[in-house]
C-alpha cells in the first residue's frame, strides 16, 4: 500500500509543480506582441526605379 | 526578328500575346504536338503569326520553349547548334541540370539559354536578385510556391514531390525526400498562409549559381492534404486546364555589417500567366541585347533586377514585399558597397 501512496504523492507534486511554473510563465512570460500592424505591400514602379 | 514558341498551353500562349504587343517580334512562328492547337492560337495572333510542324524547319533568331519539360533539351541543343536564342520555361529539377550543360556550347557560339524563365524558378531568381541589394551578404535564401499554371505545369509539381529534392547546405548540395519538410509559409493576400514541402524543384539550382557565397538554399511547394496523401501515385484526376491563382515567396536572410537583416519578397498572379510574362520579356529582352551574358543561366544573373521586375509589374505582374510593420514602412535603403 505504501508504494502505491508514495506514487501518487509523487505524482501530484509533479503536477502541482508543472502547474505552478506554467501558471508563472503565463502571468510573468514575455512573448513580446505579435505584429497588429504591416503586412504584404505591393512594389510601385517607384520602390523600382 | 523573327521568334518561334514551342508549345500553345497555357504558358506558350501567353508568352505569344505578350511578344506580339512589342513591335520588336516582326514574326512568330508557333507550334505545338498538337498541331490543331498550334493553328488556334495563331488565328487568335493575326497576320504576324504563322504556324510550323517543327520549329527546327522554321527560320527564326531564337524560340521560347513552354513544351513539356521532357521535350526541351533536345530543342534547346538543337536551337544552340544552330546558333538561336533559347528562352527555357521548365521548372523541372532534371531538365534544368541538361539544360545547365548546354552552357559551354552557348557560350562558345555567344547565344544565350536563359533558364527557369518562368514562375518559380523565374520570377522568384527575380525577386532574390532584387533583394541582394540591401545586404552586404546574403546567407540563405528560401523559396516557397505555391499553384500551377496549365496541366504540363501539373504533372510536374505532382513529380515534383516524388523526387529528392535539392538544398545547399554549406557549400554541399545535400539531397532531402520530396514531401518532407513541412514549413508554414505565409505568401501574398489572399493566397495567405499555405503548407510547403520540399520537392525536386530547380530554383535552388539557379539561385546558387548566382549567390556564390551563399550559405543555405532551399525551395519548398505548397501542398493540400490530398496531395500529400496522393503523391506517390499517379495522378487520379486529369490536371486543371489552369491552375488558378499562385504565389511565390522569396525569403533573403543576411547580412549587413555586423546586423543580420531579413527581408522577404513575394508575387502573386495565375501562374501560367506570370510564367508567360516573364518567358515573354526574357526574349525580348534578348532581342534588344539587354542580357547580362550569354551562356545557360537563370535570370537572377541573366537580367538586371528593377528593371526587369519594372516592366513586369507594367504586364500586369504583382510583387510585394513583406513589411512586418508598420505598413508605411518604406523600402530599405540599399547599403553603401
Amino acid at each position: 500500500m505504501k508504494p502505491v501512496l508514495t506514487l501518487i504523492r509523487r505524482a501530484l507534486a509533479a503536477v502541482g509543480i508543472a502547474g505552478a511554473i506554467a501558471a508563472i510563465l503565463r502571468v510573468r512570460g514575455s512573448g513580446g506582441v505579435p505584429p497588429q500592424s504591416g503586412g504584404w505591400r505591393e512594389l510601385t514602379s517607384r520602390d523600382l526605379s | 526578328m523573327r521568334l518561334g514558341i514551342v508549345g500553345c498551353g497555357a504558358v506558350g500562349a501567353r508568352a505569344a500575346r505578350q511578344v506580339l504587343a512589342s513591335d520588336a517580334v516582326e514574326q512568330l512562328v508557333v507550334c505545338d504536338t498538337r498541331h490543331d492547337k498550334a493553328v488556334t492560337l495563331a488565328r487568335s495572333l493575326g497576320e504576324r503569326a504563322t504556324v510550323v510542324r517543327d520549329v527546327r524547319d522554321a527560320v527564326v533568331d531564337g524560340v521560347v520553349l513552354a513544351c513539356d519539360s521532357t521535350a526541351q533539351f533536345t530543342l534547346a541543343r538543337d536551337s544552340v547548334a544552330r546558333g538561336r536564342f533559347v528562352v527555357s520555361t521548365s521548372d523541372s529539377l532534371e531538365e534544368v541540370r541538361l539544360l545547365q550543360t548546354l552552357d559551354a556550347a552557348a557560350t562558345d557560339r555567344g547565344v544565350a539559354v536563359v533558364l527557369g524563365a518562368g514562375f518559380a524558378p523565374g520570377l522568384t531568381c527575380v525577386l532574390a536578385n532584387l533583394g541582394r541589394q540591401w545586404f552586404d551578404e546574403v546567407d540563405e535564401i528560401h523559396i516557397a510556391k505555391v499553384g500551377t499554371g496549365g496541366p504540363s505545369c501539373a504533372r510536374t509539381h505532382h513529380r515534383a514531390f516524388r523526387g529528392q529534392a535539392l538544398d545547399w547546405r554549406d557549400g554541399a548540395w545535400i539531397q532531402r525526400r520530396g514531401g518532407s519538410g513541412r514549413e508554414l509559409c505565409w505568401f501574398p493576400d489572399p493566397v495567405g498562409g499555405r503548407d510547403c514541402y520540399r520537392a525536386s524543384l530547380a530554383d535552388t539550382l539557379l539561385l546558387v549559381g548566382a549567390f556564390p557565397h551563399v550559405r543555405r538554399v532551399s525551395a519548398r511547394v505548397g501542398a493540400t492534404r490530398r496531395d500529400r496523401l496522393t503523391m506517390q501515385l499517379p495522378m487520379l484526376t486529369p490536371p486543371h486546364p489552369d491552375g488558378g491563382v499562385g504565389a511565390v515567396r522569396v525569403e533573403l536572410r543576411g547580412r549587413i555589417g555586423t546586423a543580420t537583416r531579413v527581408v522577404v519578397l513575394g508575387a502573386i498572379d495565375r501562374p501560367g500567366v506570370a510564367a508567360g510574362a516573364v518567358a515573354a520579356q526574357a526574349s525580348l529582352w534578348i532581342l534588344d541585347g539587354r542580357l547580362a551574358r550569354t551562356g545557360a543561366v537563370g535570370l537572377a544573373e541573366a537580367v538586371e533586377a528593377k528593371p526587369f521586375l519594372r516592366e513586369l509589374v507594367t504586364r500586369g505582374v504583382k510583387a510585394a514585399i513583406f513589411d512586418g510593420a508598420p505598413r508605411v514602412h518604406a523600402l530599405p535603403q540599399p547599403s553603401p558597397r
